[in-house]
């Protein structure tokens, strides 16, 4: 078969499965369905790296689809999870009167997510972006309580000024690029030469860096991934997030040396790395932590971007796509696990899951022989030995912190009726995907030439990994035992910020309706007539003096 | 010289005509059934006119009774107008469906005298508007603004309530207002420059004292007929207070006539005249529509002056494209992207506010109200018509692959390569204003009611078409992967 | 001062009252009249117009005298629209005032 089609298809299933949304009776078993979506986007991601680029149409406004390496490890990933939250979701939500419209939503979703890693010209990638916008708010809005429609309001809103921004950039690189087309790869490589550069990385920075939460753009985030049900939590901070990320691979001319935009891209990656742990400690709900984790390792990734960047060393993408890839898969698991403890009571149940969840979970810190280990150990080669690699080792200890603070929180959120079980649907999906965390990266590791198992278990290695662990692990115990209270930050911590300017622009709304009602007398509209071709009269006249 | 097809031109602005006269003096339901015959003919000729432009190498000319200008009258159409008409016979086949629910006599039954009035004035508006876009001279021009207007005013007191008889009062003496400001530019122009024929015109205009006085003029005279802000006190009684499908016509079709006469002024007859201050100020006056139209759309509770205040807001895009068609280097207007950006915003605000009206009035006759605040529940009793609101919202918005994307992606190419950043800021801003409503409204209708929602039964037809033009909306800009000669290219339109 | 140049001063004094009339006076079948007399005005500018471009021999352009027909009809047309419009609104509300209140609605939607 071509694999040029098996591009196609990854679009085409979930498209075909939205339009017979239509139909009553296919909503009513959408559940059962949902898992089918994502399985041309697995098959892509094996079988048609590097294929033919796809070309949908004529002219210079035609989609094309292409998948390169990077995009098929996220896509692979992304799709596998996709998979293994519906198998779940096909569960949690059995009864829901929405299960139709949550479909729906979940459909819209997933073709913006998958189809972004093989979009490869800005109108097609814009397009799936304003699908996935609206599919997102559509989940996160899906419970319909206050904080779904405040997250999903906040969501929706940074979303639209974070793809305005992107837009603009798009135009920008369009206008500058000598070829007469909107393929991405060919307008970046205009980039560096061009006499916008600055505001168009400006601008491309800022609209997919909120797509893939950077401070300060990052408040949606928390509000948005809390409030959304368990599924849809694990695929919005599991998949949706590396949409951002993959924009800002494909975007960047990251095989050109910047040192300046790579070293600020970079500090604010580790910023953000920093800043979410540090907010995501004072959190009491474990989706809560779950979701400023996620903050804190996209920051992670861009900060290898930015490292490799102010180089020109384009292949910390690949090491970045790694890391993803496994974040991918643990966050999902851990999002996941949230469902299931808030569901058993049983101890012989409880224990193991959250001795698995734990261990796992610890991965992310770069727990030894675990995918994470793999993961940090790609990204310490762009993250390099000076303040990056450092500041990188801070960052896992205080991943370790993190994730430690997760498991507490996680114990207290199991469910208070004696002997209560999850049903068997929610397990085996879960299980599959803790699978999958340990053993995905491994096979993507192992496929790489000279990479072996030798390597990871060099007592070198072994103890760089170990030492960022130690130190997250000591401080848990510091804050546990000393009992410091941590402050209580509210959710979404700086969306106050947002919040305060809204109601100032709300409080001016009479002032403007009295303004209007001034205008709407006879008199004034009249004479402002007049004045109009006054004005017009004095422009024209002066302007060619 | 008359061209090939140009007495098709001649027919686009008669057959409507005839047929409101026949349906004026057959009465009863023949009006209503003229309509329909009339609609696909229209249809027929619009497409007719398209083929003979794309075959021929310049505008498809027509002289009437073979007298050259400037003492006779021509008729031209290029790329432009071939467009807007073909939009237009769209757009009127598309409300004459829905109109149906609202003004369709059912058989054996008597005519209604608004019914009756209907299906006579949407005829006229859209003679009135083919009269428009292919008139090739000042005086034309003005002949049908005012038919336009005729044909407009009666539409907003259809239903005879004593508001909508004020509102359309208002509106008929600010139009004349304005309408009598053109005619003293006209007339001015014809004193200094000895014709009205536009293609003349081009040639011999000069930047003087006259032709910047005539400008003025009627260029203020047309900014009040097209409701643009600080003077658009006549839109939102006037458009929220008439029917549905008297809304979407007036609100879609209606100012888009006076709108394409600044184009055709500014563009066309006196290029060289315009100056870099006057586009800038044209385009500020865009601007203000788009921040002060929406700012008050987001505090309106009644959905009909939500979508009223929306096409205010609407009205300033189509005015963006002036300062960005403006070339500074050569200090004259010149079509290109931002000409073609700004017809396509045209279109696709013609098609998806018609298709925002057409849901508004199901939703006012199945509940008995358009308060916003109460519509919960809206979303699983009416979803036809909902989804049609919010594509149609989709659509304003701009998203791919709308037209409003197209256009809006055009406009910032434009602003891009001329520098004028700030014009980018407010398009930007604007849609983002314009999602925020949109988003209000279908949030508010997917709410859970408190107690189930009683509703009025709503005929399928008038779902079924605000639907159709929605998707209409929203699928345009599947046209500009075909590359639109004479749209993008901007070719010279009047030049004889 | 030739005649045209009298007639066109004389016509701009009619637009000036009748641009006041349109402005000031709120009895709508005042602004009407308002509307007439500037009507006049442009009319009698047009007609000035048409004198002073007479070709040699001719009393006057004809184009212009042929147009200026047009318009008188028109304006005839709109004003016996407005007297239709005017009477109904008299008849249906028993006042002729042009409401100027604002549309109602002024509600928060946020």
């Amino acid at each position: 078969m071509d694999r040029s089609l098996l591009l196609a298809s990854v679009l085409a299933l979930p498209l075909a499965m939205l339009a017979a949304c239509l139909w009553a009776p296919w909503r009513a078993r959408i559940l059962d369905l949902l898992p089918i979506a994502p399985l041309p986007g697995i098959a892509a991601a094996l079988l048609a790296v590097g294929a033919p680029p796809l070309r949908l149409g004529y002219g210079a406004w035609a989609p094309v689809l292409a998948l390169d390496l990077v995009g098929a490890i996220l896509l692979g990933a992304a799709a596998l999870l996709w998979a293994l939250a519906a198998l779940y979701a096909r569960i949690y939500l059995r009864g829901d009167g929405d299960a139709g419209r949550f479909g729906v939503a979940w459909l819209m979703t997933l073709t913006g997510c998958l189809g972004a890693f093989v979009a490869a010209d800005m109108i097609t990638l814009y397009l799936l972006l304003g699908l996935l916008t609206l599919g997102a708010c559509g989940l996160v809005i899906h419970d319909r309580t206050p904080a779904a429609w405040r997250g999903g309001g906040m969501y929706l809103a940074l979303a639209l000024i974070g793809e305005t921004c992107a837009l603009m950039g798009f135009v920008l690189l369009a206008a500058a690029s000598p070829v007469d087309g909107l393929l991405i790869r060919d307008a970046v490589q205009a980039l560096p030469g061009s006499p916008t550069r600055d505001l168009t990385l400006a601008l491309l920075v800022v609209g997919l860096g909120l797509k893939a939460g950077l401070v300060p753009l990052h408040m949606w985030m928390p509000l948005a991934h809390a409030a959304a049900p368990v599924p849809a939590s694990a695929v919005l901070s599991g998949a949706v997030v590396k949409v951002g990320i993959i924009g800002l691979m494909r975007f960047l001319p990251l095989d050109s040396a910047m040192p300046d935009w790579g070293q600020a891209l970079a500090a604010v990656g580790l910023f953000t790395a920093l800043y979410g742990v540090a907010i995501g400690i004072t959190q009491s709900h474990p989706k809560a932590v779950l979701a400023y984790s996620s903050v804190s390792q996209m920051g992670v990734i861009v900060a290898v971007l930015g490292m490799g960047w102010s180089v020109g060393d384009a292949s910390a993408a690949v090491s970045a796509a790694f890391y993803a890839s496994h974040h991918v898969l643990v966050k999902g698991m851990l999002f996941l696990a949230v469902g299931l403890v808030a569901a058993t009571a049983a101890p012989r149940l409880l224990w193991p899951l959250l001795a698995v969840a734990a261990v796992l979970g610890l991965g992310l810190g770069g727990l030894p022989l675990t995918g994470g280990a793999l993961a940090k150990y790609a990204v310490k080669g762009p993250l390099g030995d000076g303040l990056a690699g450092t500041l990188g080792k801070v960052s896992a200890a205080g991943t370790t912190l993190l994730v430690l603070h997760f498991v507490h929180r996680l114990r207290s959120f199991a469910s208070q009726q004696p002997g209560a079980v999850a049903p068997a649907g929610l397990w085996w999906p879960w299980c599959l995907l803790a699978l999958a965390s340990f053993v995905v990266p491994w096979a993507l590791y192992l496929s790489v030439p000279g990479g072996t198992v030798g390597d990871m278990l060099a007592p070198s290695v072994l103890w760089a990994a170990l030492l960022p662990m130690l130190a997250g692990v000591a401080a848990a115990v510091a804050l546990q035992f000393s009992g410091a209270r941590l402050p209580q930050v509210p959710l979404g911590d700086l969306v106050r910020v947002i919040d305060a300017a809204v109601w100032r622009c709300v409080a001016a709304g009479p002032a403007l309706m009295r303004a209007d009602t001034l205008l709407l007398h006879w008199p004034v509209a009249v004479l402002l007539l007049l004045a109009t071709v006054l004005g017009f009269g004095m422009m024209l006249f002066g302007g060619h003096r | 010289m008359s061209t090939e097809g140009g007495l098709l031109l001649a027919a686009a602005v008669l057959l409507p005509f005839v047929g409101m006269l026949i349906g004026m003096l057959a009465g009863g339901r023949m009006a209503q059934r003229i309509a329909f015959v009339v609609m696909p003919l229209g249809l027929a000729v619009a497409v007719g006119i398209a083929s003979a432009w794309l075959d021929g190498s310049g505008p498809v000319v027509y002289l009437l009774g073979g007298w050259s200008p400037p003492l006779g009258i021509a008729l031209r159409a290029d790329g432009v107008a071939v467009a807007m008409m073909l939009a237009v016979a769209g757009v009127v086949t598309g409300i004459g469906v829905f109109a149906l629910a609202d003004f369709g006599t059912p058989k054996g039954g008597a005519e209604s005298r608004a019914a009756f009035s209907y299906w006579l004035l949407l005829l006229a508006v859209w003679g009135a508007l083919n009269l428009v876009f292919v008139s090739g001279d000042l005086f034309t021009l003005y002949v049908a603004l005012e038919l336009l207007t005729f044909a407009a005013v009666p539409l907003v007191c259809l239903t005879g309530s004593g508001e909508t008889l004020r509102a359309a009062l208002r509106y008929l003496l600010f139009a004349l207002t304005g309408s009598l400001l053109y005619l003293l530019g006209a007339v001015l122009v014809f004193g200094a420059y000895g014709t009205l024929d536009i293609a003349q015109l081009a040639q011999r205009v000069q930047p003087e004292i006259a032709s910047w006085t005539a400008l003025a003029l009627m260029t203020a005279g047309l900014l009040a007929k097209t409701a643009l802000f600080p003077l658009h006190i006549w839109l939102p009684p006037a458009h929220a207070g008439a029917p549905a499908a008297a809304s979407a016509l007036l609100s879609g079709l209606v100012i888009k006539g006076s709108w394409f006469l600044v184009v055709r002024l500014w563009f066309d007859a006196m290029p060289g005249v315009v100056t870099w201050p006057s586009a800038q100020l044209l385009g500020a006056l865009g601007a203000g529509a788009i921040l002060f139209g929406n700012a008050i759309a987001l505090r309106q509770a009644r959905l009909k002056l939500l979508v009223a205040y929306s096409t205010v807001a609407q009205i300033g895009y189509l005015f963006l494209m002036f300062p960005l068609a403006f070339d500074a280097a050569a200090g004259r207007i010149a079509g290109g992207l931002a000409l073609s950006g700004g017809i396509m915003q045209a279109i696709s605000h013609a098609t998806a506010k018609s298709a925002m009206f057409m849901a508004a009035g199901t939703i006012y006759s199945a509940l008995g109200h358009d308060r916003v605040a109460d519509f919960a529940g809206l979303a699983r009793a009416l979803p036809l018509t909902v989804f049609a609101f919010g594509l149609g919202g989709i659509a304003l918005v701009g998203l791919p692959p709308a037209g409003g994307f197209v256009a809006k992606w055009w406009l910032l190419s434009a602003a891009a390569s001329s520098g004028q950043w700030w014009w980018a800021l407010v398009l930007m801003a604007g849609g983002l204003l314009t999602a925020a409503y949109v988003f209000i409204v279908v949030t508010r209708a997917l709410r859970a009611p408190g107690a189930p929602l009683v509703i009025a039964p709503v005929a399928r037809l008038s779902e079924m078409a605000a639907l159709g033009l929605a998707l209409v909306s929203v699928l345009l800009g599947l046209l500009a992967v075909f590359d639109m000669r004479g749209l993008i290219a901007g070719r010279p339109s009047m030049g004889a | 001062m030739t005649v045209e140049t009298l007639i066109a001063l004389a016509a701009c004094a009619l637009v000036g009252i009748g641009l006041y009339a349109l402005i000031a006076h709120p009895h709508p079948l005042r602004k009407l009249v308002g509307f007439n007399v500037l009507g006049s005005g442009v009319f009698m500018i047009f007609g000035a117009l048409a004198r002073r471009g007479a070709a040699a021999g001719m009393p006057a352009d004809p184009v212009p005298q042929a147009l200026l027909i047009t318009a008188i009809v028109v304006a005839f047309a709109a004003t016996a629209m407005t007297v239709a419009l005017l009477l109904r609104l008299i008849e249906s509300t028993g006042s002729s005032a042009l409401a100027t209140e604002p549309p109602s609605g002024d509600g928060d939607a946020l």
